[in-house]
């Protein structure tokens, strides 16, 4: 009773996770095959390997994946570092109006993002003053800002368990506040820092929305170039699926090389059972 | 010397206080130095554009020139607007099943891959299910956008079964467009939410299930009595986050089907977004906004008072 229930289970997390792998496997497959095979069997092993696609695309993406890459690198660094100085004031200062500013990171969580969309876009037009709203700095920036709630809500509950009485004795010490957090709560939080990292990393470069209102053609990141792309390949009489289908398999590998090294981190940082309500 | 040491002793005990004082004063500015950059931050780009939005549909704007009062005209507008009512209907119908969509296949999966009896399959089976995380949410929207086409990959595979009766332009026809979309992503499992279930799983105390275990309450029954209620916090986090989420359904319709065929797939929040993108009504899109978040909020809170006992 017991083994059989027990191969059940496996039985159906092995088909849920084929099922769930899936569009990852259909778009290696058809990555390398030429137009007309694709037509006559999208489901089949591919027969020949038309590495051109893959060329052809790379020339395509790689310019937004820069641009991606460099806004997700910036703004994670920016969410995390900000949001680890207020966490720890949060944390550790008993100062006035603590509480109540906390509520007031708290409340964006509850703000959905399409409320502000137009008015942020608006906002960050502002900024044109600074030459900045269509460059990298003109997302870098709101993103910093969208991160915030989550990051220290998280990293909150985690100084949390950091004992009051190590804080409390760099102060007798003599220590400033500014040095206990560099120097004591940094270094024992490195695991739980690389972990609102990469969990932040994964919206951000997901983003369609700000970006698709903000940049021009030369500093677009990799979503809209992947959605020009397809309407390109669709206007030509001849449509280009192996070329399409190359693209987003490129436009998998910088989170596939991330998750290769960091999905520990990301997985911990969820399971550290910090969000919960 | 009798004086003078009292005078010592006092100028101490003054200096004791008047440097304690000090101290804290500079953990009050470090306090607030710290939290001032994300105060500047959120000030700038949420606060204010949320004051913007709330504020804006009382009024006519162009979102250049300076917005003109307009009172209530916009929610008039509004009330009478056929087209902002069949999003609503749309968006209520992508909302159910999106909300159901979003926690339920992640519980199930968390919870099978929880009774993994073996460590370290375990690890891999969560691993495997954070793997398609790596796939660009536009390239997902743009893959199924292809799936559903009149010669997409369901119509293959449909044929290949003979059903060739089945076959349809799955994003063509007004009955089906909706939940065609709503259903994109099949099987469904959210890594993210997979994850924060696993971790309600985890804190549950080993002596809680060791007991269920003696009562004999296994499968479905311990999955009832204990496993759904202790996960009951993670339940409510992931069950606001999808509420709000369903009410941000911009992209797909915008990428897959531009809210059609007519305005079959106008989901609330693609209405404003048109509204504001392509029309320049900012003062018509902000009052949408505004409707679509006291509704977020007033689903949010009844959801908490409903999950309360």
């Amino acid at each position: 009773m017991a083994r059989a229930s027990t191969t059940l289970r496996h039985m159906i997390l092995v088909a849920v996770a084929l099922l769930a792998l899936f569009p990852l496997a259909l778009l290696l497959l058809n990555s390398v095959k030429t137009e007309l095979e694709f037509s006559k069997s999208p489901l089949g092993l591919p027969s020949t390997f038309t590495w051109h696609n893959f060329s052809e695309a790379f020339d395509y993406v790689i310019r937004p994946i820069f641009n991606s890459v460099v806004i997700v690198t910036a703004s994670v660094l920016g969410i995390v570092s900000i949001a680890a100085m207020s966490a720890y004031a949060f944390t550790f200062i008993r100062f006035p109006l603590r509480r109540f500013l906390f509520v007031m990171v708290f409340v964006l969580l509850l703000i959905p993002a399409v409320l502000t969309l137009i008015p942020l876009y608006l906002q960050i037009k502002r900024l044109d003053f600074f030459g900045i709203s269509d460059s990298w700095g003109g997302l870098i920036l709101p993103y910093i800002a969208g991160g915030q709630a989550f990051s220290i809500f998280v990293l909150r509950t985690f100084f949390g368990s950091i004992p009051q009485d190590l804080v409390d004795a760099a102060r007798v010490d003599g220590a400033s506040e500014w040095h206990i957090l560099g120097k004591i709560v940094v270094p024992l939080s490195i695991p739980v820092l690389v972990s609102v990292l990469v969990i932040n990393v994964v919206p951000i470069w997901n983003d369609y929305l700000l970006p698709s209102l903000l940049l021009s053609e030369k500093y677009r990141t990799l979503p809209i170039a992947l959605v020009s792309l397809q309407g390109n390949a669709q206007t030509h009489s001849s449509s280009q699926f192996g070329i399409l289908m190359a693209a987003y398999v490129i436009a998998c590998i910088p989170l596939a090389i991330l998750f290769t090294f960091l999905m520990r981190y990301y997985v911990q940082g969820l399971t550290s059972g910090a969000l919960k309500l | 010397m009798a004086s003078r040491g009292m005078i010592t002793a006092r100028s101490e005990a003054a200096g004791t206080v008047s440097s304690r004082r000090r101290d804290r004063w500079n953990r009050y500015l470090a306090a607030y130095l710290m939290v001032l950059p994300t105060f500047a931050f959120i000030g700038y780009f949420l606060y204010y554009p949320a004051y913007r939005a709330l504020t804006g549909g009382f009024t006519h704007w162009d979102g250049f020139n300076d917005p003109v009062w307009a009172g209530l005209d916009n929610f008039r507008r509004a009330a009478d607007d056929i087209i902002f009512h069949t999003a609503i209907k749309n968006n209520l119908i992508w909302a159910a099943i999106e909300i159901v969509l979003m926690v339920i296949p992640a519980f199930i999966i968390a919870a099978l891959i929880f009774h993994v009896a073996n460590d370290r399959a375990r690890y891999i089976y969560r691993s495997v299910f954070v793997i398609p995380i790596i796939i660009p949410t536009i390239v997902t929207i743009l893959l199924w956008r292809y799936f559903y086409e009149g010669d997409g990959l369901i119509n293959v595979i449909l044929q290949r079964l003979g059903l060739d009766a089945l076959t349809r332009f799955w994003i063509g026809d007004p009955d089906i467009a909706l939940y065609a979309l709503a259903l994109m992503g099949f099987p469904w499992v959210n890594a993210f939410n997979m994850l924060i279930f696993y971790a309600g799983l985890q804190n549950i105390p080993s002596e809680v299930m060791e007991a269920a275990e003696l009562d004999g309450a296994t499968g479905l029954r311990r999955l009832f009595t204990i496993e759904i209620p202790m996960v009951a916090s993670q339940f409510k986090l992931l069950l606001i986050l999808a509420i709000i989420n369903s009410g941000q359904n911009i992209v797909t319709p915008l990428v897959m089907t531009r809210g059609g065929p007519g305005y079959a797939t106008y989901t609330v929040s693609y209405y404003m977004y048109e509204s504001a993108v392509d029309y320049g009504e900012f003062g018509y899109s902000m009052a949408i906004a505004l409707m679509l978040f006291v509704v977020l909020i007033g689903l949010t809170a009844l959801s908490q008072l409903i999950n309360r006992d």
